[in-house]
């Protein structure tokens, strides 16, 4: 880690936003995450996304849980509310923030530990509801903060640092977030921004739950020969499905592509996805195919990566709930209080 | 003594060099003004503790070599103060009866405190050198007869440029010429001005002499530029200094005549003009086709330039003239056609100013010294350069790497009700310690080097997400031109080199464009490899003197 | 040995069998006593099942409007085999057994002193009905018609109240008082003049409602702007989602789109219920749950974190019978230390205590405003008797006036206007600093949320310093929280006394009796209420102002006790704990017995008896 802060002077070329941001508008505090750490590329990551898609910074909540993963929140968007919530609760506390406000952008930062062992409930749940989040899990197998015990994402026969073995089976949180319903799945890799930038954009601009499970190395812990999360096993065992290529819905241009080789998904906000299909049989509108497609992958020892899976016309938990238009934290008396005559009713119910 | 043993006068430049390195310092590309060099320099000066010391000794032993310096200014004094410690015998001729030149002589000492001057010659006095004050240098062969083994000419550009319109004559008793007006201030032999003032001239001189005439009594003094505003020849905080000392400059005017009744001068009129741009971009003052503007006034300035005049040397004394009249000088070696005789500061090129001076003495004194010793002086010895990392701790750097955000810090002035009734009264008062340590801390490190070590690298972009200023790209390799358009944050100083790398494990390399990079370290901190390290560059370049060594 | 004679003065008890239909049977027969202008007091007492096993429920019918339980029962109605003998048994000497009597029963299971009120419930209903579910639901109405003439009660009073019950299934209105009269004809014929048991017309309702707190909690955080309930199910505070959320679907849907100024989410566990709260009042909205003790047992880490980060929150505690899962149907009041100090670390949150269910809708509502004031946790302590149990009580009331108090948050126009913005920072000298809701200013206003130690600025700091300070306010806003809780209420002896009595919460039905009744034998006590912690000065001046202070409380280990002790720094000797634990609600005669035994005045006995 670091401890001097960034400098905040930037390059003269900078280029800006329609709001007139640089990228450098989007950044948080200084990381305090090891040096080289995959986790940071990420926040790069979600910092170029949020700046190309000409996001207002205060119209985002970033929330998170416990772990390295979950200190991230605090390194990029500099001016929108964080809550660093508690271990494996950062779904619940989205989700209850979401049904307060549905106009924010809600992004949920967890990782393996956070999401698939003491969370995994909650991640489960989430998905199942389809609330309107970006999930991302930066993905790296092992304990970081608790010093690299293997975490529940870690495959069987990896090797730890110290030379022990997993012996337990791991969870994928991509075939989970099929299971349970998610709307948009898809898996990156913190190493890959030219795949992730896109595919995170494409991910606020769905509607319902979106999941990422990025892979992240952990380089004081998990990136050693024997690890099936370093930078060079992923490298060297990962299989894109698609290459992504989002256009936003304020964009009005006409997207061409070749069927057969490409398609585009278009989403509810009126935005594109143009894929190139780099496998030319993988349907991501199938969530059968998309599970068997992995579970074969996974077999053959390889890390699929790309949009998994995508529902563009789902629907998401306010509209399971049918609540109003207007967030629900803007409600006043006049809008909820039913009132003195009408109490007066409803006591005569009672006698 | 670092920046005594390059500069030669720090408390002199400190306070009027016209800064030749502040448009090259780098905190210019990132923000609008650079680090205050100059006026560091003055506080290290100023601040500085005894140093007589750490000051070479007259040396003990002469090497029986005798060189002849002409005139008394930076350029000979620098090759004085070379040559003096390797044992050389330096005679050094000068009309006025001090040492110092025109810094003595055409800079205020509300500029130049005088006392600042003397300490800085006076270190180079205290070399021993024989000095022939006072003592005008009429011929050079007579010099060459003195069998000196070199002689160095630093005399200058000593005349100024004359206007030569209607009046001038006439009116000759109220017309001054800019530098010799300000030397007479200099040596107190003038002490009064008219009232009304029209300085002429768009130069440092032109702002010396206003600002002079505001002190002896000018009341309304203008000065009147042919150019625009911006391309005055002026260093802007000069003109900034005049303009906040009540000083209007009228741009745009080209004297016409001074206008006098018989014989007193009553004032000037202009031709109004405008400018205008031919195909090439080439700039011409055409008249505005509007009424002259008439200026009323007691006295007028001339300050339109210099000139170099060697009317002291012989044509046929082995030294060469070219068509200006100025002598044929090798610009690296500074020898003349005549191989014992040197030039430099301004008698070299014409006017530049004192930096230049000091840096044609360091390189005469060098040629000098290999040509006493028999050398050819077109070889030139190689600096001394080294570098070393800096890494100390896991973050911690031994060297401040923690980028100031700090815009330029401005110097604080004594104030101006006090300061224009006494002309020998500084106007700067200079950086306070706290506030120099801060300007310093703008500085972006240039002596320090980003390198990278390829085979340690992982490629997992971590210095590339923390660059603040976008410098490093991790890229499929390509041609220079199609490279600079594939970083991060396009080149587009192509004077800059790109620093690349090897081909990596992925296939990709690593560019880096050093243009705006802070040096701030975050690269190297970030990695968790140490591919990345951070060395300090030293350079110092080859001088005849060896007090440092 | 006389049989029992009163009038509008005595217990009746169902004993049922789980799932048989009594239920709404039996709260028909105290809905027409209450009819008859005569107060009641109901009590389920049921089993953790859905099925099968005995369930029982007990009206006390009191001229007088006593609303605590008894003790005691003068007339069972057994309808359970399987508790027959307990049943029996526990009737009061010269009571009153209506049982069917369509199977022989062996004289041995009778006793003596009882006068018995046969009715062959089955018999009559073979007779009537073929279906067999049919046959068991009637057979329950049958028993309440039976009723209504040995208690010379009002039957068109029955009546009314069944044609108001199936407004909306109107065909089932004259089934049921076909089987209405089958039971009272029968009784009319065959039990006339037996019973010394008599319901009279009295006009001792008023405007009074009959009403379970739970419903009225729910329609309370209705009325106090809830807009999020986040929960899971728990008895028993299940029935307090529902009734939010059937409120809710009755009075928050906008009538022109239809959709819902309200969201109600089921969770999947407590812990993500609690989260889910924070969540949402960390945004702005006023978010609640409801919970049992084993949920609050599982929420306790994020009950820390609002006590710390000080998000708002709002949660009910139905309290039932712990430790672990304890007696899931059964009431106590053995959460307060649990809850107050829910968390680890130095935590602390506020608790209010209705007493009834009016007050359960009352503080309901106040507890928003106080979460939303004081930037906390507030727990509102209710209990199974409470919220579960129907009460009589005095109408729901709310001010025209009223506004919600939304608490310090900062607006952008402040922000706008320069206002300075620290989070955790006390500008006011209450302690309560400033919030702002995400995606309020585009650049001001900003700050990070974390449940580890933070700054002033909400900036993570490890400094120890900085972290004592914050402690130190959270302190001190707890103070602040002394002035804004609901005052403890004040019951004064007619004359001078020595003694005082604490209680709080549901005891307040049977303690008010028990207070008339030993005053009326000259026992004089001074009574307070207390009905928030953190304790008001008021708390410590009652105790300090008497020599001994009885503490009632209905769980095991005097929990107030210990925390007055503990918060006010009083010698524990002073207090006397009055403790009742077994599940089912504290009555006058217990807290009669155990105070007067204290005493030392046996005269206080006499008079229970």
């Amino acid at each position: 880690m670091t401890y001097i802060a960034k400098p905040k002077l930037h390059h003269p070329g900078l280029p800006t936003n329609a709001l007139g941001f640089t990228r450098r508008d989007y950044e948080g505090r200084i990381s305090t995450l090891c040096a080289g750490c995959g986790h940071d590329s990420i926040s790069a990551a979600l910092i170029q996304a949020c700046f190309e898609l000409d996001i207002e910074p205060h119209r985002v909540a970033k929330l998170s849980g416990i772990g390295c993963s979950s200190k991230t929140p605090d390194y990029f968007l500099g001016q929108s509310h964080g809550f660093n919530s508690v271990h494996g609760r950062m779904p619940s506390v989205l989700t209850g923030a979401n049904l307060a406000n549905r106009e924010l952008i809600y992004l949920g930062v967890s990782g393996d530990g956070d999401s698939a062992s003491i969370g995994l409930g909650q991640f489960a749940h989430c998905m199942r509801r389809g609330v309107n989040m970006v999930y991302i899990c930066e993905n790296n197998g092992v304990y970081g903060l608790t010093k690299g015990q293997f975490s529940a994402t870690a495959d069987k026969g990896s090797k730890a640092k110290g030379g022990a073995v997993n012996t337990d089976s791991p969870i994928d949180l991509v075939s989970l977030a099929l299971l349970m319903g998610a709307s948009f799945v898809a898996r990156s890799f913190s190493g890959d921004k030219k795949q992730l930038v896109p595919l995170i954009k494409a991910a606020i601009a769905h509607r319902g739950s979106a999941v990422l499970d990025v892979i992240s190395p952990c380089v004081t812990f998990n990136n050693h020969a024997g690890s099936t999360k370093s930078f060079d096993f992923v490298r060297d065992h990962n299989e894109a499905v698609n290459k992504l290529d989002f256009v936003p819905a304020k964009k009005e241009i006409t997207v061409d592509y070749e069927p057969g080789t490409s398609e585009v998904v278009r989403q509810h906000d009126g935005s594109f996805i143009k894929l190139a299909k780099l496998h030319p049989d993988y349907d991501p509108s199938n969530r059968v195919a998309a599970l068997t497609y992995l579970q074969e992958r996974e077999a053959a020892g390889e890390v699929v990566t790309g949009l998994l899976y995508i529902d563009p016309d789902t629907q998401d938990l306010h509209e399971h709930l049918g609540t109003v238009d207007a967030p629900l934290n803007r409600m006043t008396e006049d809008d909820l209080c039913p009132g003195v005559d009408m109490l007066e009713t409803i006591n005569a119910e009672y006698r | 003594m670092i920046n005594w043993q390059s500069n030669v006068f720090p408390g002199v430049l400190g306070r009027t060099c016209d800064r030749p390195c502040e448009p090259a310092c780098r905190r210019g590309r990132v923000e609008d003004e650079p680090v205050a060099i100059c006026r560091l320099k003055r506080v290290a000066a100023d601040s500085k503790d005894d140093i007589s010391d750490r000051l070479p000794k007259p040396a003990a032993q002469k090497n029986g070599k005798r060189i002849a310096l002409i005139g008394a200014g930076p350029a000979s004094l620098t090759v004085a103060r070379d040559l003096l410690p390797l044992g050389y015998t330096c005679v050094i001729y000068d009309a006025d009866p001090f040492a110092g030149g025109m810094m003595r002589t055409q800079i205020p000492k509300f500029r130049l405190p005088e006392r600042v001057l003397d300490e800085e010659c006076g270190y180079i006095l205290g070399l021993e050198p024989e000095t022939r004050f006072g003592q005008k240098v009429e011929s050079l062969k007579a010099i060459l007869a003195e069998n000196y083994d070199a002689v160095f000419v630093g005399c200058g550009a000593p005349r100024g440029r004359d206007l030569d319109i209607p009046g001038r004559k006439e009116a000759a008793e109220h017309i001054h010429i800019g530098i010799d007006w300000l030397a007479s201030v200099s040596f107190g032999h003038t002490t009064k001005i008219g009232k009304r003032v029209v300085v002429l001239g768009g130069g440092n001189t032109a702002m010396d002499c206003c600002r002079t005439s505001r002190r002896l009594g000018g009341e309304k003094v203008d000065v009147v530029v042919r150019s625009g505003f911006a391309e005055m020849k002026a260093s802007p905080w000069e003109k900034e200094d005049a303009m906040h000392e009540d000083i209007p400059i009228h741009n745009f005017l080209v004297p016409l005549e001074f206008v006098h009744e018989g014989g007193k001068l009553t004032g000037i009129t202009f031709e109004k003009v405008k400018a205008e741009y031919d195909a090439k971009g080439r700039r011409k003052l055409v008249p505005a086709g509007e009424p002259p503007v008439h200026m009323a006034c007691d006295d007028v300035l001339v300050a339109v330039g210099q000139e170099n005049a060697f009317p002291w040397i012989e044509r046929d004394s082995g030294v060469e003239f070219d068509e200006w009249n100025m002598p044929k000088v090798d610009p690296v070696t500074l020898q003349s056609t005549h191989p014992k005789v040197f030039f430099g500061g301004d008698a070299a090129f014409g006017p530049k100013n004192i930096i230049w001076a000091v840096a044609h003495g360091h390189e005469a004194a060098l040629s000098i010294d290999l040509h006493c010793n028999g050398k050819d002086v077109t070889v030139r010895p190689s600096p001394l350069v080294n570098i070393l990392s800096q890494k100390m701790g896991i973050h911690e750097w031994s060297y401040d790497n923690d980028v100031s955000l700090d815009l330029r810090f401005k110097v604080p002035h004594a104030p101006k009700e006090l300061t224009l009734k006494d002309v020998n009264m500084e106007v700067e008062l200079g950086f306070n310690r706290e506030l120099a340590f801060k300007e310093a801390q703008r500085c972006l490190n240039c002596d320090i080097e980003t390198v990278f070590e390829k085979n340690l690298c992982i490629e997992c972009d971590a210095c590339v997400d923390i660059c603040p200023m976008d410098c490093i790209t991790f890229t499929p390799n390509a041609a220079e031109n199609d490279l600079r358009g594939m970083l991060i944050a396009p080149a587009k100083n192509l004077t800059q080199d790109l620093y690349v790398s090897p081909e990596l494990k992925t296939g990709n390399i690593m560019v880096k464009d050093e243009d705006v990079c802070l040096h701030c370290g975050l690269c190297a901190e970030r990695c968790p490899t140490g591919a990345w390290d951070m060395k300090k560059f030293y350079l110092e370049t080859a001088k005849a003197h060896a007090c440092s060594r | 040995m006389q049989p029992i004679s009163a009038t509008n003065d005595f217990v009746v008890k169902f004993a049922n069998v789980n799932g048989s239909g009594s239920a709404s049977a039996n709260e028909l027969f105290a809905r027409s006593v209450l009819r008859m202008g005569v107060p009641v007091a109901s009590r389920n007492i049921f089993p953790s099942n859905i099925q099968g096993l005995p369930t029982w429920y007990e009206v006390r019918i009191s001229g007088d409007g006593w609303l605590g339980r008894r003790g005691g029962v003068d007339l069972m109605v057994a309808m359970n085999p399987q508790t027959w003998d307990k049943d029996v048994a526990e009737i009061e000497k010269g009571g009153y057994l209506l049982y069917d009597s369509t199977k022989p029963i062996p004289a041995s299971k009778f006793r003596k002193d009882l006068t018995l009120l046969p009715v062959p419930l089955t018999e009559i209903c073979n007779r009537a009905y073929s279906d067999p579910r049919q046959r068991q639901l009637f057979k329950n109405i049958i028993y309440v018609g039976a009723l209504a003439f040995v208690l010379d009660m009002d039957l068109s009073a029955v009546k009314w109240l069944i044609a108001e019950q199936f407004e909306n299934k109107k065909k089932l209105i004259a089934p049921n008082l076909q089987a209405l009269d089958f039971g009272y004809d029968y009784a009319k014929e065959h039990l006339k003049g037996v019973c010394g048991l008599k319901i009279r017309h009295a006009d001792k309702v008023g405007d009074r409602i009959f009403i379970g707190g739970n419903d009225a909690a729910g329609l309370g955080a209705v009325y106090g702007g809830a807009t999020v309930c986040a929960w899971y199910p728990i008895t028993p505070s299940t029935s307090l989602a529902e009734s939010f959320t059937k409120h809710c679907e009755r009075l928050r849907v906008d009538p022109v789109t239809k959709k819902n100024k309200f969201a109600v989410v089921q969770a999947e566990d407590e812990i993500a219920a609690i989260g889910m709260v924070l969540g949402a009042n960390w945004n702005g909205a006023r978010a609640f749950t409801a919970t049992s003790g084993p949920g609050i047992s599982l929420m306790q880490e994020l009950f820390g974190f609002s006590y710390y980060a000080e998000i708002p929150a709002v949660v009910f505690d139905i309290q039932r019978g712990g430790p672990s899962t304890g007696m899931p149907t059964r009431t106590q009041q053995s959460d307060l230390m649990l809850a107050a100090y829910a968390g680890h670390g130095d935590t602390k949150h506020v608790l209010l205590f209705p007493e009834d269910p009016r007050e359960s809708f009352e503080f309901a509502a106040t507890a928003f405003d106080l979460a939303e004031r004081l930037q906390t946790l507030v727990l509102v302590m209710m209990d199974l008797d409470i919220g579960m149990n129907d009460w009589l009580c005095k109408p729901l009331a709310w001010n025209k006036e009223r506004k919600y108090d939304r608490g310090k948050v900062m607006t952008a126009d402040e922000l706008e206007a320069g206002k300075e913005f620290g989070r955790y920072l006390d500008v006011d000298g209450d302690a309560i600093p400033y919030r702002t809701l995400p995606g309020t200013h585009p650049s001001k206003g900003v700050y990070f949320t974390r449940g580890s130690s933070h700054d002033r600025y909400a900036r993570y700091s490890e400094d120890g310093g900085v972290y004592v300070e914050v402690m130190q306010r959270l302190l001190q806003k707890f103070e602040t929280a002394k002035s804004l809780v609901p005052k403890p209420v004040l019951h004064k002896a007619k004359e001078p006394a020595k003694f005082g009595a604490l209680y709080f919460g549901s005891t307040s039905a049977a303690m008010d009796e028990a207070l008339a009744a030993l005053e009326s034998h000259g026992l004089h006590i001074d009574a307070l209420r207390v009905r928030a912690f953190p304790f008001s000065e008021e708390v410590v001046e009652f105790i300090n102002a008497h020599e001994q202070v009885f503490v009632v409380e209905q769980n095991r280990d005097a929990q107030l006790q210990k925390m007055i002790v503990n918060e006010c720094a009083i010698d524990p000797a002073r207090f006397i704990s009055i403790l009742h634990y077994d599940g089912t609600p504290v009555t006058a005669r217990f807290i009669i017995n155990a105070i007067s035994e204290r005493m030392k005045l046996g005269k206080a006995r006499e008079a229970a008896e």
